[in-house]
């Protein structure tokens, strides 16, 4: 029993990690229509910035900065590189494919620095633990969880009561529109891109706390497990995100934990758990679980 | 009519030309060359397939490593111990069909999950299929991979077999034989995949991308043609991952990984989408950018040699910045990659004004006519 | 090759209903295309007329009513298999697909030639005897179109009139029992407007083929079309002959009394 109870607490928090991971690229999506697979070189640029600063500026103050570092280059990618493309459905495509090359620049560039070194973050969570009542749960786990929801109900304000929130919303509707209406897409989706930036690098510290290792040059591929997430959520609703999330994290926390009953699917299968629930839910509901039905057949 | 004539000669001349110097260059060229176009040769296959997938149908793919590595694996089990030991050509046959059954069972996915979705979706192959390969490892050799048999036909082994072989003073080792080979599959691909491209399936996967509402009021199955353009990309891959295990001698799970699939992507974007030119163009800058970069480390400003401390950019990783700026700077400013790149510098020599044609710039996977999709959802 | 040359069955469209998240953008609605005529629908912007040939194309699935083509029931099928029974249509905003114009028209070859991926890859004799059969066809439909010089141009160079007629020609390349034309001279100029009435002519006493409209061009609708459907806010208003239809008071207060020319409401 208190097994499950570990297993679920465990899946809950790595959930909300991918939860704050998913949230980035819906984000990107809805404002923009673009797949963002530089998601990963930003995590590990936010988790190496830490790496690096927390020594000078404590922890805190190193998040903190690598967080606002990271958002800005997210924002400064999308507005200097990804815009250029162009701004209608067609580009959309082709930024996807760029993604994919800043993804190969940035992380060939974190990976060279990183070398084969194993960074610690200096998190204050170390490796510590609680007792809550049948179960003992790492700090860390706990910070995640808390961290986590306090930035999702964040961003979610952030959709709900902001001008940009509204911008962003008619954006996804109707980007058309909403320039007509006098909407400006490109500040919209640039800070849409400073957001999931953030979030992304507020993520990479919860991925490579305890009992996690530390940061290596692979932690970024940690980010794709998010698009499981994103695409079961639908790819356009940020709630669906937050359930997909939760649906990967406790899968592969359930998986891990059970893995001596599973070992027919042979060991580490958590870590690929996620994207075999992708590939089942796509088989029944190709786009994704919160995806609005049209009258379309085609 | 005549002028259509000349021209068809005037191509056929260039390719003509080009065979004779691709079959002589055994002759001249050492070991190092002649395996850097071996791998080439393999990943120009393995990027003709991606083409097709999402340069001509506009379906991104980013599980390509799977569909090698089937491909790869596959031989080395149906024609090794363990496995059925069966002759290595017929392994070669059942290998590339193995590839193509493994997109067959993907396609209920593959069918349905259009452009840039597929591309998160084929992830799963590419972390699923890592996983089986390490875990199975009465097939596959787990961690440490295989060693790959060599490839026989008719009695003629694709090794330093004895006794040696010497062609007109030129001792013909594994390399030598294995280009043969490899052009011999190239030169396959290159006629099936023109012949698809300008036939019936090919335009109907071109009108597939630009617009699917028009292909399918055409009489286009979506489902079907989609799930075919995945079926025939993963057998070009099977076929690539074959050449590529036996030129490598030695298959492991970690060669195909998720940057072996974004390689291939890298291929066609810089190659130009849609085209069998292109793909191959991009696959030898690609393949060939790395070892270059390796071999001529030292007299590279700004790149180390392999293993000199931390810090300093390797070979390796030089050639990734390269071509990652080139995926970024070619999606920006040429969309049509090489491919295009070269018809225009073509058309300028001839003192034609450049040929410029808006949509004939290779689309990018998942294109699709905007006045359609806006059509889709108005009521 | 095959060649349709009988005379089209009749296409019955009865009570047909279809709405969008609680907006009906068709009710009830119900008209029969005679053999060998040319059917109009028209109505003013938004009154369904587009949505009505999303259902008769298979686009969309109706929440009622059925639509039959002789005896085939074409609301369950999907959109290639009704091109396959040779229902082609055209779109009121184009869709051409990258290439020239052959590589368009021969698109609209698909569902009459067989070749597949292992016959075309391998280039087998039968395949390629195939393509040059249909090319001549589609050659032979540029030239009916009036794209005979621009056979081998990339659409993309053409002019907003010839590309409109490439859609046209694609959908002729089909060789249909039933034609759906959505606003084939909307954005055109009066000669272009002419050419491709002329066209449409032609092609009907050529091919006796059945052809559905839809225009906003009142006076191409009363010269070409034997029978007209006004539609009004998704509701068949108006049935009958051009000349009914325009003495008809329900339609007067609908569409033409606030339009009385009906030039292009676009």
């Amino acid at each position: 029993m208190t097994g499950l109870l570990d297993n679920l607490l465990n899946g809950v928090a790595l959930g909300s990690v991918y939860a704050l991971i998913a949230l980035g690229f819906v984000t990107i999506f809805k404002a923009s229509g673009v797949l963002s697979f530089a998601h990963g070189s930003l995590l590990l640029l936010g988790g190496y910035l830490v790496a690096v600063l927390h020594d000078d500026l404590g922890f805190a103050g190193a998040l903190a900065l690598a967080v606002v570092v990271t958002a800005l280059v997210a924002g400064a990618l999308d507005r200097l590189v990804l815009q250029r493309v162009g701004t209608d459905s067609h580009a959309a495509h082709v930024q996807t494919i760029v993604t994919i090359g800043i993804d190969i620049l940035l992380v060939t560039d974190l990976a060279r620095r990183i070398g084969g070194d194993l960074l610690t973050l200096g998190d204050p969570w170390g490796d510590s633990v609680t007792d809550l009542g049948p179960v003992t749960v790492a700090d860390s786990r706990i910070a995640a969880i808390v961290v986590s929801a306090v930035a999702i109900a964040g961003a979610f304000a952030l959709f709900r009561f902001t001008p940009w929130g509204l911008s962003l919303r008619a954006a996804a509707e109707d980007a058309e529109a909403a320039a007509l209406m006098g909407v400006r897409l490109t500040r919209v989706r640039a800070i849409a891109w400073c957001l999931a930036g953030g979030l992304a690098a507020l993520a990479a510290v919860f991925l490579v706390a305890f009992p996690a290792p530390g940061l290596e040059r692979t932690t970024g591929q940690i980010a794709l497990k998010a698009f499981p997430a994103a695409i079961l959520g639908g790819m356009a609703s940020p709630v669906g995100a937050l359930v997909g999330s939760m649906l990967i994290g406790l899968t592969e926390a359930l998986v891990a934990g059970y893995q001596s009953d599973l070992h027919v699917l042979g060991e580490g299968f958590g870590d690929v758990a996620p994207y075999a629930v992708m590939v089942l839910v796509l088989l029944v509901r190709p786009t994704g679980l919160f995806a609005a039905r049209g009258a379309a057949r085609v | 009519m005549s002028d259509v004539l000349t021209s068809v000669l005037r191509r056929r001349g260039w390719t003509l030309l080009l065979a004779l110097l691709l079959f002589a260059l055994p002759f001249y060229l050492d070991a190092f060359w002649l395996r850097i176009g071996l791998f080439s040769m393999a990943a120009a296959i393995g990027a003709v397939g991606i083409g097709l997938l999402s340069g001509t149908a506009g379906q991104l793919s980013l599980g390509h490593a799977f569909f090698l590595a089937v491909g790869a694996y596959g031989y080395v089990w149906l024609a090794g111990e363990p496995g059925p030991g069966l002759p290595p050509a017929l392994a070669v046959l059942l290998a590339v069909l193995l590839a193509g059954a493994a997109g067959g069972l993907f396609s209920p996915v593959a069918g349905r999950v259009k452009g840039i979705y597929l591309g998160v979706a084929t992830l799963a192959l590419v972390f699923l299929g890592h996983h089986v390969l390490l875990t199975a490892d009465s097939v596959t050799g787990g961690f440490n991979g295989r060693s790959v048999p060599p490839l026989e036909l008719g009695g003629f082994s694709f090794t330093e077999a004895d006794p040696g072989l010497t062609v007109l003073g030129v001792p013909f080792g594994a390399e030598e034989r294995l280009w043969y080979l490899g052009l011999a599959l190239f030169a396959l691909t290159w006629f099936t995949a023109r012949g698809l491209l300008r036939g019936r399936p090919g335009r109907a996967l071109v009108a597939l991308r630009d617009s699917e509402t028009a292909a399918s009021v055409m009489g286009v199955h979506v489902a079907k043609y989609r799930s075919a353009a995945f079926v025939v990309s993963s057998m070009y891959a099977g076929l690539a991952g074959v050449l590529l295990a036996l030129s490598f001698r030695r298959v492991v799970p970690d060669y195909f990984s998720l940057a072996l699939s974004v390689d291939y992507l890298a291929m066609i974007v810089i190659g130009g989408l849609g085209s069998v030119a292109g793909a191959t163009a991009g696959a030898v800058f690609v393949t060939g950018l790395p070892l270059l970069m390796t071999r001529y480390a030292d007299q590279l400003p700004l790149v180390a040699t392999p293993g000199s401390g931390d810090g300093s950019i390797g070979p390796t990783e030089a050639a990734r910045y390269l071509y990652g700026a080139a995926i970024v700077v070619i999606l920006l400013y040429a969309p049509d990659g090489l491919h295009g790149l070269a018809r225009r510098t073509r058309a300028r020599l001839r003192r034609r004004p450049p040929v410029t044609v808006p949509s004939e710039t290779g689309p990018a996977p998942g294109t699709s006519a905007t006045t359609a999709r806006a059509k889709e959802h108005t009521p | 090759m095959t060649t349709r040359t009988t005379t089209p069955p009749a296409l019955h469209v009865r009570d047909v209903t279809v709405r969008f998240a609680g907006l009906t953008a068709l009710d009830d609605v119900s008209f029969t295309v005679a053999p060998g005529t040319l059917h109009a629908v028209i109505g003013p912007n938004g009154a369904g007329k587009s949505t009505c040939f999303n259902v008769l194309s298979g686009l969309y699935r109706p929440a009622r009513g059925s639509v039959r083509l002789g005896d085939e029931e074409l609301t369950r099928l999907a959109p290639h298999r009704i091109a396959a029974l040779g229902v082609a249509r055209t779109f009121q905003n184009i869709v051409t697909t990258q290439g020239t114009v052959a590589d368009n028209l021969m698109l609209g070859r698909h569902v009459l030639s067989r070749s597949g991926f292992a016959a075309s890859a391998l280039r087998l004799p039968r395949a390629l005897r195939e393509q040059r059969e249909h090319l001549a066809a589609a050659r032979g439909i540029a030239e009916l179109t009036g794209l005979g010089e621009h056979f081998e141009t990339p659409v993309a160079l053409l002019s907003y009139g010839d590309r409109k007629r490439v859609e046209l020609a694609r959908a002729l390349c089909l060789e249909p029992r039933v034609l759906l034309l959505d606003e084939p001279v909307a954005g055109m100029n009066a000669a272009e407007r002419a050419r491709t009435a002329e066209v449409v002519r032609d092609i009907r006493a050529e091919l006796g083929l059945s052809v559905v409209l839809v225009e906003h061009d009142m006076g191409l609708v009363m010269r070409l079309a034997d029978e007209v459907t006004v539609l009004d806010f998704g509701k068949a208003i108006a049935h009958g002959t051009p000349d009914e239809v325009r003495g008809d008071p329900e339609v007067l207060r609908a569409y033409l009394g606030t339009e009385t020319t009906g030039e292009d409401a676009a």
